[in-house]
């Protein structure tokens, strides 16, 4: 086992801060561009609070994986973080979930890259021509799959760019719009006389979490960053508060938003700015850029640039989870959850062409059941029935929004888990409010936050449970078909099936610690152990 | 480029402390809905001051 961990080349270090926050802002970034249409739609003038209630919960989740990741900074994420907090079987669940994620991620970002264009080439309209979006998603996503089973993924450097420009150009949004087309007016009267449902409201919490996933590349760019422990926690601070801050920004003006150009309804009665996104996808799908093209003067040009903009910075995030899903496959397999075909290595490439192409395949699979009450006119009658009529964006949000809960959940577990069962590892960043107390012989930190923030998200997946129809039945129906492929891989393999497999995390952390450049806090933790070790000898000698 | 960066972290202070200062003299009219627009404020005070710090952390190790 040893020998074959030195046998696998290990991934250059050479992220700096601003590659790493970056590399996280091209992933989280871009769900704004998904997330605010849903949850404008869903939850109308209390849109801002439902962004409030899950930007609260995923700050909470935004410091958990900062204070994982900086400790153990390997590339496994939340999956490993739980695998090593709670034991195999919950880092299996987690991990499961974090892989739906991904393929949805594909899809959904991919769907939502062809809505975007779709704002400068109108013949991508999903409602208008459905075949030719099918078709140019479909292009997208296996092209995605090509591209990285052959190798080639976007550089750090490109990612770097491409976020610069974003980050100035959604600022230029917000700082303009506020200034010119913001009315508080219009904000307190849609609140007031807007409030959705408490169905409503759920349904619109559930969907603004979708808006801050996405934080597992946090610990993927840990992985490549030079003495994560002292970087990761700089970037990643900077990088929760500014996703939380335009997610805020962006709920409220769009509820206070004075549109440019009148906006008006078939029989010609004016419309609020948010009001264009109930029951219409196709803007559900480009709501940026809508925004952007609302705001007086500038909008003339954004509404140029921002379309390729928001379709570039989604198709980045698309391939996130085509890389990420191989990558997390790779390391689940690793970690003996997945059967080791999932580390299969194209022989001319070098790359984990197996676990490319199947997930790859099942991001295909949800692409053909979110089109199909588009593509065929018959099965919409069956989803209305059934499924109160969820559209395919409808079905990936679901799906995407039970993935995140559900992982991110475990992951507040598996950080509790850890600081109890792992406390003579060197945290050089630990989320705010902690109680001290002794567990096991040990002085352990309990994290208050984590608890919160378990409850906030546990919480979200309840209502994603109660609101979401298709998310429902397919969210628990892909953890049990899962958890089932595990418990027969497992006794096939004639390793525990319910416990975990003996593993020696005091190498390892000191492996870790040593391939991070972390010398320094290797040291501290060696220290730790020795006098750990000495304590527990001279107690257990009764001297 | 530093000076620039300072100079952009303070406008995001005082931009988050006008917002909350906004929202704190509005709260009688608008009650608890002034909740997300303070929230953002104190974000952007939180973000602005933490570039800040950083910034000072750069400064001071050059020294």
């Amino acid at each position: 086992m040893q020998k074959k961990t030195r046998a696998n080349p290990e991934l250059r270090r050479s992220v700096t801060p601003w590659g790493s926050f970056s590399w996280g802002y091209s992933d989280v970034g871009a769900d704004i561009f998904v997330g605010l249409g849903l949850v404008l739609a869903a939850a109308a003038g209390a849109s801002n609070v439902a962004f409030l209630f899950a930007g609260v919960v995923y700050v909470c989740i935004g410091l958990a994986y900062t204070e994982l990741a900086a400790t153990y900074p390997v590339a496994g994420g939340g999956q490993y973080f739980v695998m090593r907090g709670l034991g195999d079987i919950f880092g299996f669940i987690a991990g499961w979930a974090v892989l739906l994620d991904f393929t949805i991620d594909v899809t959904l970002f991919a769907w939502t890259s062809v809505d975007y264009s779709s704002q400068l080439l109108p013949s991508l309209t999903n409602s208008v021509h459905p075949w030719v979006h099918f078709v140019a998603v479909f292009a997208l996503v296996a092209g995605l799959c090509l591209l990285n089973v052959i190798g080639v993924r976007e550089s750090t450097a490109f990612n770097g760019v491409v976020s610069a420009l974003d980050v100035l150009s959604e600022s230029l949004i917000l700082c303009l719009g506020f200034l010119f087309a913001f009315k508080p007016a219009l904000l307190i009267h849609a609140m007031q006389f807007n409030w959705p449902s408490p169905y409503q409201l759920m349904l619109g919490t559930s969907l603004a979490i979708i808006s801050f996933v996405g934080l597992e590349s946090i610990s993927q760019a840990a992985q490549e960053t030079q003495r994560p422990a002292s970087v990761i926690p700089r970037t990643s601070v900077s990088l929760i508060l500014t996703i939380l801050i335009f997610a805020l920004a962006y709920s409220n003006l769009a509820l206070g938003l004075q549109p440019w150009h009148p906006i008006t309804d078939a029989s010609g009665h004016h419309l609020a700015f948010w009001q264009i996104f109930t029951n219409n996808s196709d803007n559900q799908g480009k709501a940026v850029a809508l925004l952007a093209a609302q705001v007086p003067y500038y909008g003339a040009l954004a509404a140029l640039y921002v379309p390729v903009l928001g379709a570039i910075l989604l198709l980045i995030s698309s391939n996130s989870g085509v890389f990420g899903s191989s990558r997390i496959a790779y390391a689940m397999s690793s970690s003996n959850l997945l059967p080791a075909l999932f580390q299969g290595v194209h022989r001319r490439f070098r790359t984990p062409a197996v676990s490319i192409i199947f997930f790859s395949s099942i991001a295909v699979i949800e692409l053909i059941f979110a089109a199909i009450p588009g593509l065929f006119p018959a099965a919409a009658s069956f989803y209305s029935r059934f499924f109160r009529g969820e559209n395919g964006l409808d079905f990936l949000a679901d799906l995407y929004a039970f993935g995140a809960a559900t992982s991110y959940s475990f992951v507040f577990l598996g950080l509790i888990g850890l600081r109890l069962t792992d406390p003579l590892s060197p945290r050089k960043f630990k989320i705010p409010l902690n109680v001290g107390m002794r567990f096991r012989g040990e002085r352990v930190e309990f994290p208050i936050v984590a608890v919160i923030g378990f409850i906030g998200i546990f919480s979200i997946l309840l209502f994603t449970l109660r609101t979401h129809v298709l998310g429902r039945i397919f969210g628990p129906s892909w953890l049990l078909l899962g958890l089932l492929f595990y418990l027969a891989y497992r006794r096939y393999r004639r390793l525990p099936v319910l416990q975990s497999v003996q593993r020696d995390w005091r190498n390892d952390q000191t492996e870790i610690l040593r391939r991070s450049g972390e010398l320094e806090l290797m040291d501290e933790y060696l220290a730790n152990l020795k006098a750990s070790d000495r304590r527990r000898a001279t107690e257990g000698s009764g001297v | 480029m530093l000076l620039i960066r300072t100079a952009l972290s303070i406008a995001i202070v005082v931009c988050g402390a006008i917002l909350l200062t906004e929202m704190f003299a509005s709260i009688r009219m608008a009650g608890i809905r002034v909740l997300p627009g303070a929230v953002l404020g104190a974000a952007m005070v939180a973000l602005g001051a933490h570039r800040l710090a950083l910034i000072a952390r750069v400064r001071g190790g050059r020294r």
